[in-house]
């Protein structure tokens, strides 16, 4: 099954926007999308939460998967823009003290740059 | 009486996004807040996940059976499959601490379903592993 993941870049900050569900039927979809655009260089990356109603922790390797490759090759991943109950999961998982989570966009482009 | 859910899914992962519709409804029948609905959603991939991926040895015949009820301000979510005996309330070694480059991800599904319910309790019966939680509705 596949995500739908819209992309809008800034400046050199991609940032993408999973819409809907991520969850274990479509987390290798949404692994395929994040993981290319590591591959094909793109050092900072924003995955905006305004748009996702969903996540499992099939979703979450994905962000720490992504995390690490651009963490080693000096880039940065930003989280930004999440309901209450997804960052609560954040909360329980210990992944907000290793990813950073911004309450807005603006927030997140600026702790990219 | 509150409307309740019975359905048995054969096990696979495909399965997970309609059993989330009628987790919703189930919800909207019972009146229960979204951050519940979206608990027990949480729970029931983290779960499925775990025996699809774990459980079944690739089993033709394998399938999971949900029920769930409202009590008295409890929500009681039963859920059993014919997978090989595993008792997810015993594993609890998730990594929520160490730091970006040591970080795996083994054991966080488990690890959230029981971080969100009040009570699970294990049993294996007649073949299958049967893992009942209960959520307080009371608690905010």
């Amino acid at each position: 099954m596949d995500i739908e993941v819209a992309e809008e870049r800034n400046e050199d900050v991609l940032v993408l926007l999973p819409v809907g569900r991520l969850d274990s039927g479509n987390a290798r979809s949404f692994e395929s999308v994040v993981m290319d655009h590591v591959s094909s260089g793109e050092r900072r990356l924003v995955v905006d939460f305004s748009r996702l109603d969903f996540i499992s922790s099939s979703g979450m390797r994905v962000l720490l998967i992504a995390a690490k490759a651009l963490k080693a090759g000096e880039g940065t991943l930003v989280l930004c823009s999440m309901k209450n109950h997804i960052e609560e999961v954040f909360r329980i998982s210990g992944f907000d003290r290793i990813i950073p989570i911004k309450d807005s966009r603006e927030s997140a482009l600026a702790a990219s740059s | 009486m509150a409307e309740e859910l019975n359905v048995t899914i054969p096990a696979r992962l495909s399965e997970v996004r309609e059993l989330s519709s009628m987790v919703e409804a189930f919800g909207d029948a019972n009146g229960l807040p979204d951050p519940k609905v979206f608990v027990i959603n949480l729970a029931l991939d983290e779960l499925i996940t775990n025996t699809v991926t774990h459980g079944l040895e690739d089993k033709a015949d394998a399938e999971i059976r949900i029920r769930m009820r409202v009590r008295a301000d409890t929500l009681i979510l039963v859920m059993e499959d014919n997978g090989q005996p595993f008792d997810p309330t015993r594993d609890t070694n998730a990594d929520v601490t160490s730091s970006l480059e040591e970080r795996s991800i083994g054991g966080l599904g488990l690890h959230l379903v029981k971080s969100f319910a009040d009570r699970v309790a294990y049993e294996f019966v007649g073949g299958r592993n049967r893992l009942t939680m209960e959520h307080d509705l009371t608690r905010a």
